[in-house]
Order: structure tokens, then sequence, then C-alpha cells
């Protein structure tokens, strides 16, 4: 983790009254894999767009690859837009082929390397296939190769994993872990936080335009209050009065979730049961998710997230 | 630039891949080819002989016919020999008859030397003849009214009875009944509601019998009429054949050339032909570059597309890229035009021509013109004008809508506005010079067809620069709007900007 390859500085974009994006600031260090997380609607695409220069932003500096326009290092970055689309009568090698071409690489060694993409990510049947002929997944897996063909330093994914079937799923990650592996650098917006939990070195949240989270998955997590989850027929009131515990709160099935300070070891919670004679049926101390995160500083923006 | 042209060679790479682009190419000189050929061709292979009977209740037609037919027979003969002489392959067999030069035969002393066996040449074989009269059939009476006769010929007229000849089946082509009373019947207008001469076929369209026919029948009864009159046949023929001479001349021409010939009248209405090639073309091109553009947009390649260049090079690459295509067409459509104009006018003899009259001069003349006039350079010129105009104002049209769908309905104007040259394209040739062409050829939109229309008649010089410089500025105007507008529109979802929107695009 070295200097950011990715800056942007108080970045606006509006569009009449309405603002898409307020006030962003975020800085992406090279070699590491960057969620970019929100609800629908959040300004994400939007973000994207003005890192990649598509759009320009109202106010705001981006910085990228060390320079202020994206257009300038456009060979050196890859780009996957939130709505996939090809062209219906190229032939698969022949799209990823062309992208590669447009970023600069030669004819031969766009070729060769589109055949070798597709091989690598068991595609290598499809490659004489026009598109039209492909599934969506297969489409959209085709669109990422064309977006990596050109060996990108920096690659924005756009929700690369939506329409995608757990199967593909996970080659998509596969994909993005190999990115990272040779160094390169991924930023990716989701609203999936399970992709984001397995992938991300670090991420952000934004919701209504502005970026609510912005760190580590742990520092993430490390916002929400760790809770401790028992079940007992007595009476658990002593707890209370630990240091650790900052509330008790009764759960509907009799259960109760022990929430604790900030720092507090969860060990003092169960020494204290056994000190109090209390008999768990149940003593389980999880981590907080990602997802508790998202809803927690989402909220009601995050329903619509969650049940997608 | 690098980016342009690649999208560009895309463009002509995906374009030229279709069914659709290879079908336009070869269509055109396709049809061309088959409209001179088939002709040629079907008079070549002949039509089997058509068998026809004949009624001639009055007896006076049937003679004169026969001897009309077999006339037109020996001409189809004789032009026939002259062909197969002129061919070369048995020159030895034509010795002495044989122009030494452009090697047409010399008939009538052929004939007169061979008599009878004139048609007797080693490897020639006659052509069929075009229709043979058949006996009637037994029941049928040589006098029988055309009405009866007409009842007992239908089986055979509608093939369900073939006639014998030769011991095998033929279908009956037609019947040519004359009623006896005929020659009463055409006095005066009495003619009015009766059915006079009937022909009867199942085959309307080849009319070359019936117009036999009807001509003998009435040269024969204006003869008649005439030596009733106690008129000589043979002088009223003479008088009828006088025709005062007519020459149109044309005072722009030299001295001594004035006179307007066939080729002054094509030099005249070439020009429209291409101006219809032009309109086709900027048309055919327009679709595609909707399509490419639209189908860029929906499918939101777009957007991966600017990730990579930028708008100016996209919009640049796609023009280049489709003009290419429309060049590629236009130039086979031209090069397939000058090579069947050439070879066809290659192949006719001066004597041929001067004994076909004028038509046969026509790939020759076209030839001529296209070599010594401007033609060709001002429509290579009018065709990137035009087409940088019309893609221009597609190109922004393609980048506010969503779908063709939505496209379509703006496309509308435009096609509307696009008639207009269309339909004076007839009209401007007959003035080419006047006040509405010189009118409309000042309005950017119609310059290039309008211009082109004018091109052979000789425009005053400051017409054609000044609507030329006029046309290039406001072809650069369109595509610097159009490309405003593009690079807004392209990126932009949901509803086509209001009209209002694209102004402050424009002024952005």
């Amino acid at each position: 983790m070295t200097a950011p390859v990715l800056e942007l500085r108080n970045v606006t974009k509006t569009y009449g009254t309405f603002t898409a994006v307020d006030d962003l600031s975020l800085s992406v260090p090279a070699g590491c894999v960057h969620g970019f997380l929100g609800p629908n609607g959040a300004g994400k695409t939007t973000s994207l767009r003005m890192i990649l220069e598509i759009i320009r932003p109202t106010s705001g500096t981006i910085t990228l690859l060390g320079s202020p326009s994206a257009l300038a290092v456009r060979g050196r970055i890859g780009y996957l837009p939130e709505e996939k689309g090809l062209y219906k009568k190229m032939k698969a090698w022949a799209i990823i082929a062309y992208f590669a071409t447009l970023k600069g690489m030669g004819h031969r060694a766009a070729k060769a390397r589109a055949f070798e993409l597709l091989e690598r990510y068991g595609l290598k049947d499809f490659a004489e296939a026009k598109t039209e002929a492909l599934s969506k997944g297969m489409g959209q897996k085709v669109q990422v190769l064309a977006a990596i063909a050109h060996d990108p330093e920096f690659v924005i994914l756009d929700e690369p994993f939506s329409g995608l079937d757990p199967v593909n799923q996970t080659v998509m990650e596969d994909i993005i872990t190999d990115l990272r592996k040779r160094g390169r650098t991924v930023i990716f917006s989701t609203h999936v936080m399970a992709h984001a939990e397995r992938l991300c070195d670090r991420l952000a949240i934004i919701a209504k335009g502005r970026k609510l989270f912005d760190g580590t998955p742990a520092e993430a997590r490390e916002t929400l209050p760790r809770r401790v989850r028992i079940q007992t027929a007595d009476d658990i009131a002593p707890l209370r009065s630990l240091p650790e515990v900052a509330d008790l709160l009764p759960m509907a099935d009799g259960g109760c979730e022990v929430e604790l300070r900030h720092g507090a070891d969860a060990q003092a919670v169960l020494q204290a049961c056994f000190a109090h004679g209390i008999r768990l049926r149940t003593f389980r101390f999880d981590e907080p998710t990602l997802h508790d995160v998202f809803v927690k500083l989402v909220g009601p923006d995050a329903k619509e997230a969650m049940y997608r | 630039m690098r980016p342009a042209f690649l999208i560009a060679w895309r463009e002509f790479a995906e374009n030229a891949k279709t069914k659709g682009f290879w079908l336009g190419l070869l269509l055109f000189p396709a049809i061309i080819t088959a409209s001179i050929q088939i002709p040629v061709l079907l008079e070549k292979k002949g039509t089997p002989t058509r068998r026809f009977v004949m009624v001639d209740a009055g007896g006076g037609f049937a003679p004169l016919l026969r001897e009309k037919l077999a006339a037109d027979e020996t001409r189809r003969q004789e032009e026939a020999l002259r062909d197969f002489a002129r061919g070369g392959a048995r020159e030895e067999a034509f010795a002495g008859f044989l122009d030494p030069t452009d090697k047409q035969l010399d008939l009538a002393r052929w004939r007169a030397a061979r008599g009878a066996d004139w048609l007797e040449v080693p490897g020639f074989k006659p052509p069929a003849p075009r229709f043979a009269e058949s006996p009637l059939p037994d029941d049928i009476a040589a006098d029988a009214r055309p009405d009866d006769a007409a009842r007992r010929l239908r089986p055979w007229l509608r093939g369900e009875r073939k006639l014998s000849v030769d011991g095998k089946e033929a279908p009956l082509f037609a019947a040519v009944l004359i009623p006896a009373d005929l020659a009463e019947l055409a006095q005066g207008d009495g003619s009015k509601g009766r059915r006079g001469i009937q022909y009867w076929s199942e085959n309307l369209a080849d009319v070359a019998l019936p117009q036999l026919v009807e001509n003998t029948v009435n040269a024969e009864l204006r003869r008649r009429g005439y030596t009733a009159h106690g008129l000589d046949p043979a002088t009223v023929q003479a008088i009828e054949r006088t025709r005062a001479p007519m020459t149109s001349l044309d005072p722009k021409k030299a001295e001594g050339e004035e006179a307007v010939g066939l080729a002054d009248r094509i030099r005249q209405w070439l020009p429209s032909a291409f101006v219809y090639l032009l309109w086709v073309a900027i048309f055919a091109i327009a679709q595609i570059l909707l399509t490419s553009v639209i189908e860029e947009r929906s499918n939101r390649i777009i957007e991966v597309l600017l990730s990579s260049v930028t708008p100016g090079e996209l919009m640049v690459g796609k023009l280049l890229g489709i003009a290419s295509i429309g060049l590629t067409m236009l130039t086979v459509w031209i090069g397939s035009l000058v090579v069947i104009v050439v070879w066809k006018a290659s192949g006719i003899s001066p004597a041929q021509a001067a004994a076909a009259g004028g038509m046969a001069q026509l790939p020759g003349d076209v030839a001529t013109i296209l070599r010594t006039t401007w033609l060709l350079p001002a429509f290579g010129m009018y065709f990137l004008l035009g087409f940088l105009f019309y893609s221009g104002l597609i190109l922004a049209l393609g980048s506010t809508c969503n779908t063709l769908k939505e496209a379509q309905s703006f496309m509308g104007v435009i096609v509307l506005f696009l008639m207009v040259p269309l339909m004076l394209m007839t009209y401007i040739p007959r003035d080419p010079n006047g006040p509405l062409a010189t009118a409309l050829s000042w309005f950017p939109p119609y310059t290039p067809f309008v211009m082109m229309n004018r091109v052979t008649a000789d425009p005053p010089m400051r017409d054609v620069v000044g609507t030329l410089v006029l046309m290039v500025v406001a072809t650069a105007g369109v595509l610097w709007g159009a490309g405003k507008i593009f690079r807004m529109g392209i990126l932009r979802t949901g509803q086509p900007p209001r009209l209002l929107e694209l102004f402050r695009w424009l002024r952005s």
C-alpha cells in the first residue's frame, strides 16, 4: 500500500438543483481492491464516470495515476460500465481485441491476448461466437475481459456482479483476485456486501452522494459495537453492572443481546456469567458483518439494497 | 488520430460484413447488366415459335398478313446472318462479301449471288421463326364468324387441347379473327362498341403479333379507301412521307456545332441520374449511421468507448468509417456503370449504330460525357459535402435518442426535407440556370443536389464558387454543432432533450 493512484478531493457533481455527488474525497492506494458500496442512486456510477472523465465534476479535483485528466492516461485504465452491452454482430475475441487496440495495443498482440483471456476464464469455445449468441453471463464476462485485455494498471468495475449466477460470480471474484495478485488497482461498486467482504482491502460507503465511511473492512466493523448473544432461563440483570457492558437488549425469542463497550473483551461477559451462576444455553460472539455496518450507516435507504 | 482510424476501420469492416452491404453493392450493377443483357439473351435463345390460327371470314387480309410476317422473319434472318458474319467464325465462307474494315456483310450482293441458298452457311443456324400459322382445327370453317370460331377455339386457347405440329404437341398461342364486315365496321367512328378484329391470347404482354395485325389490316383498309376514291395509293404514300425538317439549336455552342443531338440531351439528363444516386447514397448511409449510433448508445458501449477515446475522435471515426462504406458503394456503382457502358459502346460499329438509330449511340455518348465533363469530380465533391452535412444532423439526432423508434420520428422530418430535391430533379434540368434552380442552389441543405443537377449546364461561376463556399461553411457549422450535441447527448439517459435544451448545449 503505497502512494495513492487515485485521489478525489471535494468532488461535487450537480445536475440543476439535484446533487448527485456531494463533496466526495477519496484516496485509493496502489495495488488495492477498493469497494464502492452504496444503495441505488447513491452516486456510485456518477463518481466512477467522473473518475474516467466521461463527465466532468462541477467542482473539486480528481487525480488518477498522477494525471489530472483520465483521458491522458486512458491507455492504463480499464472500465466495465454498469449497463452491459456489446456489439451484437461481432465475435467475442474480436470485441476484446478491438477495445484493446483502442487502448493502444497492436492488432496482433491484442488478438493473441483475447484468445489467451478467453481460454483462461473458460470461454475458449465461444471465442468465435457472435456476442448475440452468448448468454447474459457470458457476455458480461467477455466485457470484463475486454476491459482488462490491455493489462491496465487501474481497473474500474461498475457493478461487476449484477446479473451473474453464483458460478459466474465466483469467476468474477477470481478475475478481481488475479488482478490484485498482479499488483493492479481495482475499484468496484456493488451493493452486495458479501462480495465486498471477501474481496475488499478498503471500502467506501456512500449514500445520497455523501461518503459515510472510508477505510478497511476491519475499521468498518469497528464502527459497530460488538454484541454477544446469550440464551438462558436465569436472571441476567447482574451483567448490566459490568464495566464492559454498554446495554442489554432483550430479544423476541427470550434470548438477549449484550452490547459491549468499544474495545471490551467478550471473555469478561462469559466469566461474569459463571461468577453469577447464570446457566447458558447459548453463548455466541459474532463479529459484526459489513452488512450490519451498511444497514447502520445507510439506514432506511439500505432497505432497497437489502432485498436485492 | 489513431483511435479515430480504429473506430473508422471497425465501422467499415463490420458494415462490410453485412449481407445488406453486399446485396446493395452487387444489386445495382446486376440490375443494369440484366436490363441490357436479358433482352439480348432472350432474342438469342429465342422464345419457342408461337403458333397462331387465323380466321379471315372476308378473305382479303390473311394473305397480306402472311406476307408481312414472312418479310419480318426474313429481316430477322438477315440480322442474324449479319451478326454471324461479323463474329468472324467463318470468314472464309463470306469471302468477297465482307467489308474489310468493319466486317459488315454486303447482304444485297450476298443474296443475289447465293439465291435461295443464302442462309446455307456451315455453322450458321437461322433463328426459329417467332410466329407460325397453324391450320384451323377441322370443325372450324375458314370463313366462320369470329364469335363462333372463338367459342370453338377456346379449349385450344386455354391450353386444354394442343395442336399437333410435326407429330408433336404444341400449345396454341393466339387466334386472330377477322369478321367479314370489317370494312363497314371501320367506317367513320362506327367501330365504337363493336369488336372488329378479335385477338385472343392468354399472353397479352407480347404485343408484336396484335400490332402487326392491326397495322397491316389498317394499311390495307386505307389503301382500299384511296383506290375507291380514285386516288393512286402510291401517290398517297409518297405524300404521307412528306415531312418538313426541324432542328433544335443551342446558341451557346460554337458555330457549326449548334445542332442539339442525343449527346446534348444526355448531357442535360445524366446529372439527374447522379442526383438520384447521391440521394440514394446519402439516404442509405444516414440509416447505417443512425443505427450504429443508437446501437452504441442503447447498449451503453458508448461508455467504454468514451473511457478510451474522446467524443471528437469517436465522431470523426464514425463519420470516416461510414463515409468510406458509402464511397465504396458509390465507386462500385459508378465504376460498374462506366465499365458496362464502355463495354457496350465498344461492341457497336458506327454503321450499326446508324442503322439502329439514336439509342445505340447512348453508351458511347455517355462514355464521352463522363470523360469530358466535370460530372464525376463534381459528384465526388458534392457527395462528400452532402454526406457530411446530413450525417452531422443524423449524428446529433442519434445521440439524443434512446431507441431507433424514437429516432425514426425525427428521421421522418429529414426524409420529408430530402424529398424536395428529389421532386425537383426532373424540373431543374429543364431550366438549369433559372430563378428556382439558382435560389435553391444557395440553400445549403439542397446545394449538393441542385448544383449537381446544374453541373453540365455551365452555371455562372458566381453560383459555383459561392454556393460551394456557403456549403462548406454550413457543413462545418453543422459538424461543429453536432459535435457539441453528440458530446452532451451521447451519455444522457431517459427522455430525449427538448429543443430548448439543445440550444443550451450548443451555446455551452
